[in-house]
């Protein structure tokens, strides 16, 4: 501690003392800042341009697009998800661990956080469920569904 | 008349009223017009009443399921329970503009009937700013963008709230909180508006407001931890925090508000720091309009995207408005905001005061860049990405345990500089608490650096306040010869500025560990089960009972039974998926055994539709997290105490008499 020394030495180089230790610190959370921002932004695309762009195998992206009707397919025992993801023109078959969110459904919104297989199957470490923002108007005398197929 | 002829019509005739008194209030304060003054006083009121009355008709609306709004028909149905009835007056948009208009106005004739007495010239120009504001709001709910009482072809029955928001009686809490927190910096705001407008060079604006600010601080943090229990109950997750944009935007106003409660002090205390000051409480209310903007317009990808509208372009106009004029102020009156003198040692209460404004600006700027650099990228390169949760954890977590350090330094050392002496007295106690805490943190079997880091740095910050209040005690026991508790209570009331700040301190210790413990010690488990059979998480043993059917009034549920033994553990807990009627969308709901030691926190993942005979369970042994929640309650109870008015000082004749009664407060 050596407070009591500095706290006897002219005021203009405390100040500078300050000055420094402000600018150190700012630099050093600029740089841990930057660096982490690059490491951690995760490209949102759909399958088409996931595609196109050759996105290489291990690269972690986010993919969205509507579940194939008929793909969703979820084994309780293994607890292996499986569904395809299109943006009408191209399928990717996303694997995923774990139920599915409540949110998933067929023909509806999924983003899968994850990155593709040498084999071209996303192994999805999210599954996000996209939710409409705005409902549609309720049609008379209809039941909820229940179940997740 | 109709509920919407009704509240449309007060909104329309309000807005007039604020634009009259927001001239006359500029009027006022010009020509130090009596009249003037007074025409505003009552046209601010005038326009608070009109508020309240459409306030009112909505309130009106929603409770007699009035579907000829289309705000109710899309927010309300006719099975919906009062109570969300009523709270969905913030259940979307239009209505939580009306809110914020509701208080703002509420805050402007505060200022209006108080405020101008008080500082006549500097009231009666904050007065004019907030009557602008209020002005602008009026002009957002009486447009197409945001009017809550635009009418449509009544449907038989409405919508009903969004699922998410109608599932706990937290939403009643967290976003009136969070809006009058939002709100009530407009009045330390507007005070420094007036300041600089007036060429006042003093801190009157700053004292004057000094109460307003805290309780915004308050509200908006308690808002922000009740929103995140909000989260933890009902989104079934297992978090409380995910750095959502939404969740930024509410964090960010509230770091600046701190480094500024903070730097306040440094100025009434060595007159330093003006300008600093100013620019925090600009930055604090452009934040809070920049994240009422990212959370309504839409603009930010995220979960809370319901609230989606028109209303962005004109919050965005308001927000550069408000940040040209405000910074232009500063900068032409910048040459009469020059301190006199300078920081003194390194070692003194004001050089760590400003070394931690420092810290909460950075930690506010990397919250920024990491919610805007998504946009910022997208504006510029067409191409979609999100800023990961990592960076987030990885740049705040450091600056959080660095603000740690500094808050369990910067109370304890004087004004000007510390001789080694004090130092001495003041950090022996704290740093053996300090290794204590490490200690402990590793013999619990805590993981992590960070999280021993923080144990560490919670038990030196603890110390700290204790040894402040044990001092404090022992002096009024010595001088006055007061009991124990009375010269607690003493302490609380007289120095309440003081200790209740101490208060706040130790809630946000209590807080700390309980995320680093939460975030560090979560066990968790997904299991698929058939009923009958058990799951082994942690030391618990879950029971799937059974599978079962119910149903309410306003929706249909799909509940797992579990029971939950071991460790001194008995407990039924029920997960469910809800289903409501106007939504395709199921809501899972978590079953939670909340404990002082941990939570047991249970989902119902998927399950089998046919014959209820299995089911996917998530079990999260989450320890610690209850205190999150108490934390924020000390916090808040701290800022009532340190908001509170104190007793006018006595002269020393007096306080040298040990009455038990003090002057009466004013």
């Amino acid at each position: 501690m050596a407070g009591a020394e500095r706290s006897t030495q002219p005021r203009l180089s405390s100040r500078r003392l300050l000055l420094i230790f402000a600018l150190l610190a700012g630099v050093l959370v600029a740089f841990l800042a930057v660096q982490n921002l690059s490491s951690n932004a995760v490209y949102y695309l759909t399958p088409t341009e996931a595609r196109d762009r050759k996105i290489a195998p291990g690269t972690p992206i986010r993919l969205g697009g509507l579940v194939v009707p008929g793909t969703l397919k979820y084994d309780p025992q293994s607890r292996t998800l499986v569904f395809g993801i299109s943006d009408g023109t191209t399928n990717v078959a996303v694997l995923g661990t774990g139920a599915p969110p409540a949110l998933l459904q067929e023909n509806a919104g999924a983003v899968v956080e994850g990155q593709f297989g040498e084999d071209g199957i996303f192994r999805a470490s999210s599954v996000i469920a996209k939710h409409d923002e705005k409902y549609a108007p309720p049609s008379p005398g209809r039941t909820p569904t229940h179940g997740t197929p | 008349m109709s509920w919407a002829d009704f509240g449309s019509g007060a909104l329309r005739a309000a807005l007039p009223v604020a634009i009259w008194g927001c001239g006359a209030a500029i009027y006022a304060a010009s020509k130090r017009d009596g009249r003037a003054l007074a025409s505003a006083r009552w046209s601010a009121l005038l326009a608070l009443v009109l508020v309240v009355l459409a306030v009112l008709a909505m309130e009106g609306a929603l409770v007699s399921h009035d579907f000829t709004i289309q705000y109710v028909a899309e927010n309300n149905a006719r099975a919906t329970p009062l109570f969300f009835t009523v709270i969905s007056l913030w259940a979307a948009l239009a209505g939580s503009i009306l809110l914020w208009t509701l208080v703002l106005a509420g805050a402007t004739a505060y200022v209006a009937w108080r405020g101008t007495r008080e500082l006549p010239r500097l009231g009666t120009t904050a007065l004019a700013v907030l009557l602008g504001m209020v002005s602008f709001f009026l002009l957002l709910v009486t447009t197409p963008a945001a009017d809550p009482f635009v009418r449509i072809d009544p449907p038989l029955d409405g919508n009903g709230p969004n699922p998410l928001l109608q599932n706990h009686p937290l939403m009643a809490l967290h976003p009136p909180l969070l809006y009058l927190g939002y709100v009530l910096f407009s009045v330390p705001f507007a005070y420094a508006i007036a300041s600089l407008v007036l060429g006042e060079g003093g801190d009157r604006w700053l004292v004057a407001t000094r109460r307003f600010a805290l309780v915004s601080w308050g509200l908006l943090g308690v808002g922000i931890v009740a929103g995140s229990w909000w989260s933890y109950a009902v989104l079934g997750w297992g978090g409380y925090w995910a750095w959502d944009p939404v969740e930024n935007a509410a964090i960010m106003p509230w770091l600046v508000a701190t480094a500024y409660l903070h730097s306040v002090m440094v100025e009434e205390k060595r007159r330093l720091l003006r300008s600093w000051n100013l620019s925090l409480v600009i930055a604090t209310f452009a934040l809070t309009i920049l994240g009422t903007f990212l959370t309504r317009s839409g603009v930010v990808n995220s979960v809370h995207s319901f609230t989606q509208s028109a209303i962005g372009p004109l919050l965005l106009g308001y927000l550069v408005v408000i940040l040209v004029l405000s910074v232009g102020l500063l900068l032409w009156r910048l040459p009469m905001l020059s301190d006199r003198g300078g920081v003194g040692a390194p070692l003194s209460r004001e050089a760590i005061f400003l070394f931690q404004n420092v810290v909460f600006v950075a930690a506010t700027l990397t919250v920024l860049l990491g919610t805007l650099y998504p946009i910022i990228a997208e504006a510029i390169s067409g191409q979609q990405l999100s800023i990961g949760r990592p960076y987030f954890d990885r740049v705040e977590v450091p600056l959080a345990l660095a603000l740690l350090f500094l808050m369990g330094i910067g109370p304890q050392l004087p004004w000007h500089g510390a001789p080694r002496a004090t130092l001495e007295r003041q950090f022996t106690v704290p740093i053996v608490a300090a290794a204590g805490g490490a200690l402990v943190a590793v013999l619990a079997g805590i993981n992590g650096a960070f999280a021993v880091l923080t144990y560490a740095l919670a038990a030196f910050v603890a110390a700290t306040v204790v040894q402040e209040f044990a001092r404090g005690m022992r002096a009024r026991q010595v001088l006055h010869g007061e009991g124990r508790a009375t010269a607690l209570a003493n302490l609380l009331r007289r120095s309440g500025r003081r200790y209740g700040g101490y208060i706040v301190h130790l809630g946000i210790v209590v807080i700390a560990v309980a995320v680093a413990t939460s975030q560090a010690g979560t066990v968790q488990l997904e299991k698929t089960i058939s009923t009958g059979q058990s799951a082994q998480v942690g030391p618990y043993t879950v029971t799937l009972t059974a599978l079962r059917d119910a149903t309410e009034p306003q929706r249909d549920l799909l509940v797992a039974d579990l029971s939950v033994t071991g460790n001194g553990a008995n407990e039924q807990l029920h997960p469910a998926l809800v289903f409501y009627p106007n939504s395709t969308q199921a809501v899972g709901s978590p079953g939670i055994a909340a404990g002082a030691r941990d939570d047991i926190y249970t989902i119902l993942a998927a399950y089998d539709s046919r014959a209820h005979a299995w089911a996917t369970i998530r079990v999260l042994v989450i320890p610690l997290v209850s205190w999150l929640w108490l934390g924020g309650l000390v916090v808040g109870i701290g800022a009532v105490i340190a908001a509170l008015p104190q007793p006018k000082r006595r002269t020393v004749a007096e306080r040298v008499a040990p009455l038990a009664v003090g002057t009466s407060a004013k």
